[in-house]
């Protein structure tokens, strides 16, 4: 298939985020059916999507959803119940019509999807749910709120469509209007071509046709409206024609009317009339508010507009060096200044790329749900922190890993109802997620109450796969951490939910990726804690710049704990060791320039660096600590990206190149660190 | 990026926009195409862990960018820089990777012209250099020019030192 147009891709876009907002609203209607402002959600948003569909050509999507939003107009009008069955299939329809929308605009395509057997039997499984409700014409006993068009009878109207010259290239599909207008009662379709321009003033891809449509139906004048919802609210004059029938003359096209949907559709098309008026209200109150509180940019444009401020900051580290070196009280005091307003431009425009997680967080309880019943157990889907932000390729990327895990604490976390009953908890198992920032770290946890992992046969296999050497003396939480490790799964039978041995592996890579780490905490009997750390943001952090030999390295902040000085006496005294007292505390350390190969001059004063890393205090001993600096992380060229321990780049104030470490990878590196400390 | 490689690879035809440099006392070219500036030496950040082909990283107008070794590369020995050394940046392919990478040359020539009659391939005998990183040679005024073949001579190194602790 090729690249849809772009008016389609925004579509498409679009119809996935009502698709979202559509699962979520269902999820909360399964827990509280009667609310009535949910299910005027639910309808508004499908009748968002089967209105846009059907402009944008998505004809299969506009049937099938034709069909589901009057399920849940009989819902609004007390005609039927949400029930537990119908919440289950309106959840599957959902999904089918993600995948009317995944497979765009291609007419044979949807032709045949229209006829699909999976969509039929859906209808069919909505029909069985509302049973006699949807067959009694909706008019008769449907209380209307508030309008004045219940229609009796077929009335005649006279509807002239003159689209915008320009509606072609916003993806309008004159031709499915106006068939779907003729679909609503017997109707004479007249086409006029008199507004072509001469030749030469013609653009090839404009509109320049009228066409006049004189109608016989009983659907009512806002049934009408509601086809051209999304046209320029001029290009439709509709008046009520009585015998205006008779003027016209020598019809150029007649369209015999059908019933919408054909066979698929369990109502006739006259009772969408009244409920469509509601749903038109809504949605367009919807329209107008999403409009005014967000913009659309491509994501491009974001990315060219971090760099520009990474070289701003840069330049602006260099202004400032230079200010300290003249001294000038005047330009130090601008050099500040302008530090601070570029402070502020950096956090605004950083912010332009966050989100809010609970964008991914309102997935997760479809897939506890689905998964809940797919292994017969009792789960419930708690979250916290849903307003905390992240940047949008950070949340892009977290999905996956999440279901990952998610599927892990419901599959191996939570026991089997009998084992919970004799452990005496409550049947219904409880996963939480919960996001919170801390420091320039956001973390993510996921932690369930089920049994814990089962940590001595995580070391048994471990031992198995050659890992960890048989005499190892790692302790339990050291040992809980190698689920991460690769290739490494202890599930006993390969279930469809996890246990592929690739899960917990992919989901670190993911994560490492991402510049953050994740980290397993476990009790046996009470439950597994897994926490994701991420970087707040990924392209500017603020560093510690550090001094080894002669060069300059940055240190993420966030990972640094503390610094301690190491006085000439103490590296003497420990040298040969790996480990140093401080303050009572065996902390193990890295010296940098050993690690580095650089020549080691025996200076006087040195300085220890204490981060976090693998869950552990670690020291790294660096020649001076120089202060903080707002580092622009540039990335490395393929020559240099796999060295461990280095996590890119960054240029200085005075123009020189520094290099960013990574102390994770570093304390990684080196192996034996773990083993010696333990 | 086909038609690139084809002048480099196989200069028979047409002419071809050739920089020359040189490196101990030797004479190289590179398609001028490649050639993104030519600057004063900068100060170079060397890496720790790294392979010696590719030693350190310069600030070439806010990019971060790798100064590759050619000296080492063409089994030459290490020399001090000179007056007369230049950086040349230039823009490759590492890994399907568009990439700037910085050499040191002792000096640099000029930028000429050659014709594809006059390069011929790289002799069998009596050349000094690994042939993988040649791509044909060209007399001029009794001079020899050696072109290299930018596709592998900036190859990554195949076996990585990176745990050199």
């Amino acid at each position: 298939m090729t690249t849809p147009p772009l008016p389609v891709q925004t579509f498409m876009q679009e119809a996935n985020e009502v698709l979202e907002s559509l699962e979520t609203r269902l999820l909360e209607l399964e827990g509280d059916p009667t609310n009535s402002e949910i299910i005027d959600a639910v309808f508004r948003n499908l009748h968002t999507l089967k209105g846009s569909g059907e402009m944008f050509g998505f004809t299969a999507l506009a049937r099938f959803t034709h069909s589901f939003e009057n399920a849940y107009d009989a819902v609004r009008s007390g005609k039927a119940q949400v029930s537990q069955a119908l919440i289950d299939v309106s959840l599957r329809s959902r999904d089918h019509i993600q995948r009317l929308i995944d497979i765009g605009t291609d007419e044979a395509e949807n032709a045949r999807l229209a006829e699909a057997p999976e969509g039929l039997a859906l209808l069919k499984e909505i029909d069985a749910i509302l049973g006699k409700a949807s067959d009694a014409p909706a008019e008769a006993s449907h209380p209307v709120e508030g309008e004045d068009e219940t229609e009796q009878g077929p009335q005649r109207f006279r509807a002239t469509f003159t689209p915008d010259v320009d509606s072609l290239r916003t993806g309008m599909r004159p031709d499915l209007l106006v068939e779907e207008l003729a679909d609503l009662g017997t109707a004479t379709v007249e086409c006029f071509a008199d507004a072509v321009p001469p030749l030469e003033e013609i653009d090839p891809a404009g509109c320049y046709l009228r066409w006049e449509i004189a109608i016989e139906t009983d659907a009512g004048r806002t049934a009408i409206e509601d086809i051209f919802l999304f046209a320029d609210e001029d290009a439709l004059k509709l008046e009520e024609a009585g015998s205006a029938l008779d003027a016209v003359e020598a019809p150029a096209t007649s369209i015999e009317a059908k019933s919408i949907g054909g066979a698929a559709s369990p109502a006739p098309a006259a009772p969408a009339a009244a409920p469509a008026q509601k749903g038109n209200d809504g949605g367009e109150r919807a329209t107008a508010a999403r409009r005014s509180d967000s913009v659309r940019v491509q994501s491009h444009r974001l990315d060219a507009l971090m760099d520009q401020l990474g070289e701003l900051v840069i330049a602006q580290a260099r202004l400032n060096r230079i200010a300290q070196e003249l001294a000038d009280p005047n330009l130090v005091g601008t050099a500040e200044e302008i530090e601070r307003l570029i402070t502020g431009l950096r956090d605004a425009t950083l912010s332009i790329r966050m989100l809010p997680i609970g964008t991914v967080f309102g997935k997760f309880r479809r897939v506890v749900r689905d998964l809940s019943s797919e292994l017969g157990k009792d789960v419930t889907l708690v979250t916290e922190g849903e307003d905390t932000e992240l940047d949008k390729n950070v949340i892009d990327s977290l999905s996956e890993p999440l279901v990952h895990i998610i599927r892990n604490s419901v599959d191996h976390g939570v026991e089997p109802l009998e084992a919970r009953k004799a452990a005496g908890k409550p049947d219904l198992a409880t996963v939480k997620m919960g996001a919170f920032q801390s420091g320039g770290e956001v973390l993510v946890t996921v932690s369930d109450d089920g049994g814990g992992l089962k940590t001595d046969r995580i070391r048994a296999r471990a031992i198995e796969r050659g890992l960890i050497p048989e005499d190892n003396d790692l302790t339990d939480k050291q040992i809980n951490q190698l689920i991460f490790a690769p290739g490494f799964s202890t599930a006993e039978t390969l279930s469809s939910v996890s246990g592929r041995g690739v899960g917990m592996d992919a989901v670190r890579t993911v994560i490492t990726d991402l510049g953050g780490s994740v980290e397993v905490e476990s009790t046996k009997g009470v439950g597994t804690d897994i926490t994701l750390r991420l970087p707040l943001t990924l392209a500017i952090i603020e560093g510690l710049l550090v001094r080894v030999a002669s060069a300059p390295y940055v240190l993420p902040l966030a990972s640094v704990e503390e610094c301690v000085e190491l006085t000439a006496e103490q590296t003497r005294r420990e040298s040969g060791r790996s480990i140093l007292t401080i303050r009572d505390e065996l902390v193990p350390f890295l010296d940098l320039k050993m690690l580095f190969g650089f020549a080691t001059d025996g200076e006087a004063t040195r300085r220890i660096v204490i981060v976090r890393a693998e869950g552990r205090r670690v020291g790294l001993v660096v020649d001076d600590i120089i202060g903080q600096h707002q580092t622009v992380i540039k990335s490395l060229s393929p020559y240099h990206r796999d060295i461990d321990g280095l996590a890119g780049g960054t240029i200085l104030g005075d123009g020189s190149v520094a290099l960013i470490l990574d102390p994770v990878a570093l304390v990684k590196s080196t192996g034996t660190l773990s083993a010696e400390a333990a | 990026m086909t038609t690139d490689s084809n002048k480099t690879n196989l200069p028979s035809q047409g002419r071809m926009t050739i920089l020359t440099f040189r490196l101990m006392g030797e004479i190289f070219a590179l398609a001028v195409e490649r050639v993104h500036e030519i600057i004063d030496p900068l100060p170079v950040t060397l890496v720790p862990r790294t392979d010696p082909f590719v030693p350190g990283l310069v600030n070439v107008r806010g990019s971060v960018v790798p100064v590759a070794d050619l000296r080492q590369r063409l089994e030459m020995p290490p020399a001090e820089a000179t007056e007369h050394s230049r950086m040349v940046v230039l823009d490759v392919l590492i890994e399907d990777t568009a990439t700037k990478v910085a050499i040191v040359a002792d000096s640099v020539d000029q930028v000429s012209e050659v014709e594809g009659s006059q390069i011929e391939p790289v002799p069998e005998i009596g050349m000094r250099f690994a042939p993988r990183f040649l791509a044909g040679v060209a007399k001029r005024d009794g001079d020899l020019i050696i072109l290299l073949r930018v596709e592998t001579v900036f190859e990554p190194p195949q076996v990585r030192n990176s745990r050199a602790a």
